[in-house]
């Protein structure tokens, strides 16, 4: 159960930074998360690992969060992955 | 010495070996074979972007189970060729004696470590995602492995498969006790169960090929036919 409320929390983030244009800095996704900041860093660092957001830096040096085209993906397979989940009892 | 007609070539072609591996059926073997490679490897590479995607061990250990059953069958196969081209009954008869032997020993690794891995793809969670009992199965199947390939004993051969079953059916038993979804969970552990079954079949068969002469084409249908189920529902689900 844990891993599978894991995979929620990611599809969660990535949801976010969907519904706001694919397009956010990392304290508005944090509070829309409804994280720990702990917490958070580590679901963040995991999605930069997995290469499903990528942060990207403007001219005045903010900082903003996409998502990648393996995480848009993730995001259309979201539905597919837990249902193969459950119906193989993995 | 008499130079070889092209014709002579051709009889030397269709001689004993080949002739062997007709009558004993070898077509049907191949089709067999072929069938459970196929839908394995579908499944291996069907899964692919899920887990690639998800990096979620479940999936991972699900997937490896049916790319070893799918390597364990090529072996099987392969000795069942060894068996038809050269008229014996026994891999151990086979010259020379280490290549037969060698042959079983990965069959017997990769069936073995098919099995487990199928297993714990189910279990894992319940064993808190200990990775360390993956080395203890490789471990495991190289002893059964070991044990198949040196010992020549056909009740040593079932010693193993009935403990395997019985350490199989324990766990499965275990896993059903709490089901997620218990409609589901009991259909899927009754495939799972007629595999683990079948697949000692499929075992004895290679080890002891007069043992199941008469219901051969049953186990070869029934055996197909589970894959084919598990391959329908990874289909169905993967939305392919």
């Amino acid at each position: 159960m844990a891993r599978r409320g894991k995979l929620e929390i990611l599809r969660d983030i990535l949801k976010i930074i969907q519904d706001n244009g694919n397009s956010i800095k990392s304290t508005p996704l944090l509070r829309k998360s409804n994280l720990s900041s702990k917490r958070f860093k580590e679901y963040y660092n995991e999605l930069m690992e997995k290469d499903l957001i990528k942060n990207i830096e403007n001219k005045n040096g903010d900082k903003f969060i996409f998502l990648t085209e393996k995480g848009l993906r993730f995001l259309e397979k979201y539905r597919a992955i837990i249902s193969f989940i459950d119906e193989f009892e993995l | 010495m008499e130079p070889m007609t092209g014709r002579a070539i051709f009889e030397g072609f269709r001689g004993a070996g080949f002739r062997n591996i007709l009558g004993l059926g070898f077509g049907a073997e191949i089709i067999y074979s072929f069938v459970i490679i196929v839908c394995s490897l579908m499944i291996y590479f069907g899964t692919k972007e899920l887990y690639e995607l998800s990096s979620y061990k479940g999936i991972k250990y699900f997937r490896q189970a049916f790319l070893f059953f799918a390597v364990a069958y090529f072996f099987r196969s392969f000795i069942k060729f060894i068996l038809g081209y050269f008229n014996i009954k026994e891999i151990f008869e086979f010259s020379p004696g280490v290549f037969g032997g060698f042959t079983l020993f990965l069959f017997m690794y990769f069936s073995s470590i098919a099995v487990f891995y199928l297993l714990y793809s189910i279990m894992w969670k319940k064993w808190n995602g200990d990775s360390n009992k993956i080395y203890l199965f490789h471990g495991l199947a190289l002893i059964i492995a070991l044990i198949s390939a040196v010992s020549r004993n056909p009740l040593a051969y079932f010693g193993i498969n009935v403990l395997l079953l019985a350490f199989v059916a324990l766990v499965v038993y275990a896993a059903y006790k709490h089901p997620k979804n218990k409609i589901k969970s009991h259909n899927l552990y009754i495939i799972y169960l007629l595999l683990f079954i079948f697949w000692i079949f499929n075992i004895i068969d290679i080890l002891v090929p007069d043992f199941l002469q008469t219901f051969k084409l049953f186990m070869y249908l029934t055996s197909s036919g589970i894959f084919m189920i598990i391959l329908y529902k990874v289909l169905k689900n993967t939305g392919k």
